[in-house]
């Protein structure tokens, strides 16, 4: 066997917010083309699910790698307060000049929840639907956003 | 590589508590998870294994013995137990989730022959979970 044990911790989240698919470097005509309903005008909502896991040593004094006391509330302020209930393209800074998919949104929560001070941050999973999932775990940051701007439509 | 996934479902109690701890540390830390008489989940248990397709049987392992592994390993030692009290290999241990799935994926790995244990994935709850694997198994990390 090789390799070190490795625990990690999961967590899932739940937000509602709305957003559209549609981007001004693209004619009309394409962003319908490709975003299909997602490009309706007045945008649409999803229940969203985040699931957000972490790593590190299990503290023998606990048995936690962190406490999930924590870890909630580090989510609640970074991304469920600023996303619950709110249009992903009028209300979050990053989405002002990004398309909101599912792939730009994990990245989005993938970058504020790497901060969390007591664990590290392995990868988000985020569920638009029940259908559709999308993972992050970091790599290639700023190679992958320009990637998924102009990715293929989203049902 | 195949990755084979099995699902089994035990129902448990335990409670968090460090006996280094004063009360209040206890109770600031652990949260209700601290409460004297200790509570229950079901907990759902996912036993992933690695390995290629037999020739002739075309199955990675049988799912007859994967079965009667984690009847036996598990279910029999978890099942409507207090796991403080009545496991012997969480004595000492606070019983989180973490800690569960370490001692699972310990007790499974020798007995799993055919194939290799590739992840244990321990829901205590649908919202929290904990996975336990080898560092640099294939096939956790990038999916």
């Amino acid at each position: 066997m090789s390799g070190a044990l490795k625990v990690e911790l999961g967590r899932r989240y739940r937000f509602a917010a709305s957003h559209r698919l549609h981007t001004a470097r693209l004619s009309e005509q394409a962003n319908s083309r490709i975003f299909g309903k997602c490009n309706n005008p007045y945008g649409h909502g999803h229940n969203y699910v985040v699931e957000v896991s972490v790593s590190g040593e299990i503290d023998p004094a606990t048995g936690m790698i962190a406490n999930l006391a924590d870890l909630d509330a580090f989510v609640e302020r970074e991304v469920i307060e600023p996303f619950d209930h709110k249009s992903l393209n009028e209300d979050v800074r990053a989405f002002r000049d990004k398309v909101p998919t599912t792939e730009n949104l994990c990245i989005e929560i993938f970058e504020r929840l790497r901060k969390f001070p007591k664990a590290k941050l392995e990868r988000i999973r985020v569920e638009e639907t029940g259908k559709n999932s999308f993972e992050y775990g970091g790599n290639n940051v700023t190679g992958d956003r320009e990637a998924v701007n102009l990715e293929g439509k989203r049902m | 590589m195949i990755l084979l996934t099995r699902k089994i479902e035990f129902s448990a109690s335990h409670l968090y508590h460090n006996p280094e701890l004063s009360p209040e540390e206890n109770r600031r830390i652990f949260g209700k998870c601290n409460n004297p008489h200790g509570h229950g989940h079901n907990y759902t248990l996912e036993v992933t294994v690695a390995g290629e397709p037999d020739p002739v049987t075309g199955m990675v392992l049988d799912l007859k013995e994967l079965k009667e592994i984690l009847e036996r390993e598990v279910m029999q030692r978890m099942d409507h137990r207090f796991l403080n009290y009545e496991v012997s290999e969480l004595s000492g241990m606070i019983p989180t989730c973490e800690n569960i799935a370490r001692v699972i994926w310990q007790l499974l790995e020798p007995k799993i022959t055919h194939g290799q244990l590739h992840r244990v994935r321990l829901y205590e709850t649908p919202d929290l979970f904990a996975d336990c694997y080898r560092n640099g198994a294939e096939g956790v990390k990038a999916k």
